[in-house]
C-alpha cells in the first residue's frame, strides 16, 4: 500500500509543474490504459469460459446427441415410459429421479442443445408427452422455473421462451410473479403464456388500454400464437372485438381486428360497427375492419361499406372494395364503378378493376365493357389481369384471384 | 499579438480534441447499452427463424439490386440472392441498359419472359423498357427490370422501387454477398419496435480475404493486405460503435447503400433516391426523416449489430483514395443540401445531435488536422515546439485511438458480431492494424477528404468509376 501511494505521489509530482492540458492528457491516457487492461482481462475470462462450455457441449453431444435426435424423430412417436426414455439416453434405472445433470451450467447447455434441435427440425410430429417426460427426467422444468425467478431479464426471457416452446406446465406463482415484473417484455411474455396455458375463460388483460403506444408486430405474432394454441387445446377464445373497442391506440385496435379475421370470429363482427362509424380519422382501422368484414363474410355491413366507399379517402377505398367483392351480392357493383371513375389515383383504379373482374358474371361484364371503351393509357391495366405470371407476382393464382388469402391481406 | 493567436489556436484545438474524445466515449457507452438491450431482445438466429418462419404476419420484403455490365458475376450474384433464407421476399434485378451480355445471360438462365406490368412511376427514374419474370416456378421470386441507361445506382434503385410491391425493400449491390439470415435479423428489429420502423442498417464488412462457396461466405477472414485490413477495422468501428450508438437514441445518420432496409411508402413519399447526389443513401434517409418529422409521425431507425453483408472494398491506395474523395464530396453536398436540419431540434436527435456531430467532428476534422499538421511543421522549423508536452499530447491521442479499436474488437468478440474462421489470427491481424492505423491509414483518409472538399468547392465534375474488383476467393471443391 505504502509503495503504491509512493509511486502515485511520485507520478503526480512528475507532472506538477506541467500545464493543465498535459495533466488532462496524462489522466486520459492512464484511463484508456486501465480500461484496455480490464477489457483484455475480460477477454481472457470470456474465452476461457467459452472453451469450457464448448468442452461440455462436445461431451454432451457425444453422450446425449443421438438420444435427442431419436426423441424428435418419427420413431419416437409412440408414448414412452420414463424408463424407456432413460434407456435411450443410457441412464441406469437407479439414477432415475436423481440429478443427472450436476449444475446449472450443464442444465443450461442440455436445454439449449435440445431446444435448438427442436426448433430447427420444427418437430411438430414428435410426441409432446415424451418430450415433457424427457425434460422432467433431466430436471429441466425446475431449472427453468428457477431461471424465470432470477433477477436477470435476459435469463427470464430465455427461460420463458423455452417454457412456451416446450409447452411445459408452469406453476401459477411463476406466472403471477412475472405478470408483476417491472419489465414490460417479461410482463407480456407471462401474459401470452397465460393466455396459452390458462383454462380460465375470463382473461381480462386487455380490459384496460393495455398497450397504450407500446404495441409491436411481435406482440401480435405472440398473441396469435397463444390464441391458436388455446384454440387447439379446445379452450374458448376471448372476445377480441371487445378488446379492440377498449384499446385507444390505433395500432393495437388494428391488431385485435386482424386477430378476429385470423380466428374467424364472425360472431363478434357486429361489435365493430360502432368503431367503424366513429373512428373515421383512423384510416388503418377502417381498412382492417373492412378487410375483416369482407373476409368473414359479414354481409350485414354491406350498406355501411357502400356508404363508406363513396365517402372515404382513396387510401381506405381499396380495402372496402375488396370486402364488397367478397360479398358479391350485386348491390355494390355501382359503387365499384364509381370507385373506378371518381378517382385519378392509378392504384385505386387498378384495384377497382381487379374487384370488378372477380365480382362474378355481372362484374366481369362491366369489366369487359370498360375494356372495350378503354383509352390507350388504361389498356395495360386490363392486360395485367390476363397474365398468369403477373397474377402470381401479386401473390394470387388464377383460381384464388380476388379472394385473397389472409396472408395476402396481412401483407398488404 | 501573434502569440495570443497562437495560444488561442492551441487551446481551441485542444478543446476540440477533448470534445471529440468525449463524444467517442459517449458512443462507446451508448453502443454498449444498445448491445446489452439488443442482447435481451434479439435471440439467436434459430429462435428468430422459428418465430418468424411460421407466421403469416412476417412482413414481405423486396430486394432491389441494380446491375450494369455485370456479365462476369451476375448469375453467381443472383443465385446468391436466391439462397437468402426468408419466407416472403422478391428479388428485383434492375438492368441499367448494360452493354455487355448481362441481360441475355439472365434471360437464358432463368427462362425470363416479358410480362405486362402495372408500373406507377412513384419516384423519378429513367423509363422502364420492360419487366421480365421467369416461367419456372423455382425462380418465381425473381423480377428483372430492363430500363434505359441512367448511369447511377440511384436511378436503378428508383426503378426497382417503382416495381416493388412490398411494404419494405432492401437496397443492395449485385456483387454484395448477403448472409442467409440477414433479412431475419433486420426484420426482427421491425417486428420488435413499438414505433413504425422506416429504416434498418445492417453491419457490412469487407469480403476481401473471405472464402466464398456457392454464393455464401463460408470462412470469414480478415484480409491479408494492409489497405483492406485497415478498412475492415474502420467498418467494424463504424457499424458497431458509431451507428449502433446513434441508433440507440434513434439518431442513425446513415443507412448504407450496400445493404439497408427501408419502408417503401415513406421512401416513395420522400422522393426516393436522388440520382444527382454523390451520397444518395444519406440524402434519402435525411429526406425520409424530414418527411416523418414534418408530417408529425413518430418513427424508428435501427441497426443490426451482427454482420449481414459482405462487400469487396478497394484493394489499393489509389482506388481507396478515389472512393474517399467521392465520400468527402458527398458529405459536403449533404451538409449544404440539408443545412436546415443541422442544430435543429425539430428534427429530433438527428437534427439536434447527430448532424451537428457530423458537421463538427467529421466534416471539419480533416481540415483542422491538415491545418494542425502544417502548423506543426512551421513550429518545428521555427523551434517553437515544447517537445515534452507535444509527446504527451500525441501519446494521449495515439493511446485513445488504440483504445477505440481495442474496444471494438472486444465488442465484436463478446457480441459475436462476426463468426471469424480463425479467431486468434483474425484478432491478431486487427490488433496489428490498430497500432499502425494512426500513422498510415488516417493521414491518407485526411488527405483524400481535403482533396474531395477542394474538388467540390472548385466545382470539378465528379466522375464515378466503379472499383476494380478482384473477386472473392472461392472454396476449392
Amino acid at each position: 500500500m505504502a509503495y503504491s501511494t509512493y509511486y502515485l505521489q511520485y507520478a503526480i509530482g512528475m507532472f506538477a509543474d506541467y500545464p493543465p492540458e498535459v495533466k488532462v492528457a496524462v489522466s486520459v491516457t492512464v484511463m484508456c490504459l486501465i480500461l484496455m487492461a480490464i477489457m483484455g482481462f475480460a477477454l481472457i475470462l470470456l474465452s476461457r469460459k467459452e472453451k469450457k462450455l464448448r468442452k461440455i457441449r462436445m461431451n454432451f453431444e457425444e453422450k446425449f446427441g443421438k438420444g435427442m435426435d431419436f426423441m424428435l424423430s418419427a420413431e419416437a412417436q409412440k408414448l414412452m415410459s420414463t424408463q424407456e426414455i432413460a434407456a435411450v439416453f443410457g441412464i441406469a434405472k437407479e439414477n432415475i429421479g436423481k440429478d443427472i445433470l450436476k449444475n446449472r451450467r450443464e442444465k443450461e447447455i442440455f436445454v439449449q442443445m435440445f431446444y435448438l434441435r427442436f426448433i430447427t427440425e420444427r418437430s411438430d410430429s414428435a410426441n409432446r408427452n415424451n418430450i415433457t417426460a424427457l425434460l422432467y427426467l433431466f430436471g429441466i422444468p425446475e431449472y427453468l422455473e428457477k431461471e424465470v425467478s432470477l433477477r436477470s431479464m435476459k435469463r427470464k426471457v430465455d427461460a420463458m421462451g423455452k417454457i412456451r416452446t416446450f409447452k411445459l406446465p408452469v406453476s401459477p406463482w411463476v406466472i403471477n410473479k412475472l405478470l408483476n415484473s417491472k419489465y414490460l417484455t417479461v410482463q407480456r411474455l407471462a401474459m401470452y403464456s397465460n393466455i396459452m396455458l390458462s383454462s380460465d375463460s375470463d382473461l381480462d388483460y386487455f380490459e384496460t388500454d393495455f398497450f397504450d403506444k407500446h404495441c409491436c408486430i411481435k406482440d401480435e405474432i405472440e398473441l396469435a400464437y397463444s390464441l391458436q394454441r388455446r384454440r387447439r387445446a379446445g379452450l374458448k377464445l376471448p372476445n377480441l372485438a371487445r378488446w379492440a373497442n377498449i384499446q385507444k391506440n390505433e395500432r393495437s385496435q388494428c391488431m385485435f381486428v386482424r386477430l378476429m379475421r385470423r380466428f374467424d370470429e364472425l360472431e363478434y363482427c357486429d361489435q365493430l360497427t360502432e368503431l367503424f362509424k366513429t373512428q373515421h380519422r383512423k384510416k388503418k382501422l377502417i381498412e382492417e375492419i373492412s378487410r375483416t368484414w369482407g373476409y368473414l363474410h359479414y354481409t350485414d355491413s354491406e350498406d355501411l361499406l357502400i356508404d363508406a366507399l363513396l365517402a372515404e379517402p382513396d387510401d381506405t377505398k381499396v380495402a372496402i372494395m375488396h370486402a364488397l367483392t367478397r360479398f358479391a351480392t350485386g348491390k355494390s357493383l355501382h359503387a365499384l364503378l364509381e370507385g373506378f371513375t371518381n378517382t385519378t389515383n392509378p392504384h385505386v383504379r387498378f384495384e377497382a378493376l381487379r374487384c370488378m373482374y372477380n365480382y362474378g358474371e355481372a362484374g366481369r361484364a362491366q369489366f369487359d365493357e370498360l375494356e372495350r371503351n378503354a383509352e390507350e393509357g388504361d389498356r395495360k391495366f386490363f392486360d395485367f389481369f390476363k397474365n398468369d405470371i403477373t397474377l402470381e407476382k401479386i401473390g394470387l393464382d388464377k383460381e384464388q384471384a380476388y379472394h385473397p388469402s389472409v396472408e395476402t391481406v396481412y401483407n398488404g | 499579438m501573434w502569440i495570443t493567436i497562437y495560444y488561442i489556436f492551441c487551446y481551441l484545438v485542444f478543446g476540440y480534441t477533448m470534445l471529440l474524445m468525449a463524444s467517442y466515449m459517449y458512443l462507446v457507452i451508448m453502443s454498449s447499452r444498445a448491445q446489452r438491450n439488443l442482447g435481451i431482445n434479439i435471440p439467436d438466429d434459430e429462435t428468430i427463424k422459428y418465430f418468424m418462419q411460421g407466421s403469416p404476419l412476417t412482413p414481405a420484403v423486396s430486394i432491389i439490386a441494380p446491375a450494369f455490365n455485370e456479365e462476369v458475376t451476375i448469375l453467381d450474384n443472383v443465385n446468391s440472392l436466391m439462397k437468402i433464407d426468408y419466407p416472403n421476399y422478391e428479388i428485383i434485378i434492375v438492368n441499367d441498359a448494360s452493354t455487355d451480355h448481362t441481360m441475355e445471360l439472365l434471360i437464358n438462365e432463368y427462362k425470363l419472359v416479358e410480362v405486362p406490368y402495372d408500373i406507377a412511376m412513384k419516384v423519378q427514374s429513367k423509363p422502364i423498357k420492360r419487366v421480365l419474370k421467369s416461367t419456372e416456378e423455382k425462380y418465381s421470386k425473381l423480377v428483372v427490370v430492363d430500363k434505359e441507361h441512367g448511369g447511377k445506382k440511384a436511378d436503378g434503385s428508383n426503378a426497382g422501387i417503382n416495381v416493388c410491391s412490398n411494404k419494405y425493400f432492401v437496397c443492395t449491390d449485385v456483387d454484395c454477398i448477403i448472409e442467409p439470415m440477414a433479412l431475419y435479423r433486420m426484420m426482427w428489429i421491425v417486428l420488435n419496435s413499438h414505433r413504425p420502423v422506416i429504416g434498418v442498417s445492417a453491419t457490412m464488412l469487407m469480403s476481401n480475404g473471405c472464402i466464398v462457396e456457392d454464393g455464401r461466405v463460408v470462412e470469414a477472414a480478415v484480409p491479408n493486405t494492409l489497405v483492406p485490413m485497415f478498412q475492415q477495422l474502420e467498418y467494424l468501428r463504424s457499424f458497431l460503435i458509431s451507428k449502433l450508438g446513434w441508433s440507440s437514441i434513434n439518431a442513425l445518420p446513415n443507412i448504407s447503400g450496400g445493404f439497408g432496409l427501408f419502408d417503401t411508402d415513406v421512401a416513395v413519399k420522400s422522393g426516393g433516391y436522388d440520382p444527382t447526389s454523390m451520397a444518395e443513401d444519406v440524402d434519402m434517409l435525411l429526406r425520409m426523416v424530414t418527411y416523418m418529422k414534418n408530417t408529425g409521425q413518430d418513427f424508428r431507425l435501427g441497426q443490426v449489430p451482427k454482420v449481414c453483408c459482405w462487400t469487396e472494398g478497394p484493394g489499393t491506395v489509389k482506388t481507396l483514395c478515389r472512393q474517399r474523395m467521392r465520400w468527402a464530396r458527398g458529405l459536403f453536398e449533404i451538409i449544404s443540401n440539408h443545412r436546415k436540419l443541422f442544430f435543429n431540434p425539430h428534427y429530433g436527435p438527428i437534427g439536434a445531435f447527430t448532424l451537428p456531430y457530423i458537421f463538427i467532428f467529421e466534416f471539419i476534422a480533416p481540415v483542422l488536422e491538415m491545418t494542425g499538421f502544417l502548423f506543426m511543421i512551421w513550429l518545428v522549423l521555427t523551434g517553437g515546439v515544447n517537445w515534452d508536452s507535444a509527446i504527451i499530447l500525441f501519446g494521449m491521442i495515439y493511446i485513445f485511438s488504440i483504445f477505440m479499436s481495442f474496444f471494438v474488437l472486444y465488442f465484436d468478440y463478446s457480441a459475436k458480431a462476426v463468426e471469424w474462421q480463425n479467431t486468434k489470427i483474425s484478432y491478431l491481424k486487427l490488433l496489428l492494424v490498430t497500432f499502425l492505423e494512426p500513422f498510415i491509414y488516417h493521414p491518407i483518409i485526411t488527405y483524400c477528404s481535403n482533396v474531395g472538399y477542394w474538388r467540390f468547392i472548385s466545382n470539378q465534375t465528379a466522375v464515378w468509376k466503379p472499383i476494380q474488383r478482384k473477386g472473392v476467393k472461392k472454396k476449392k471443391s
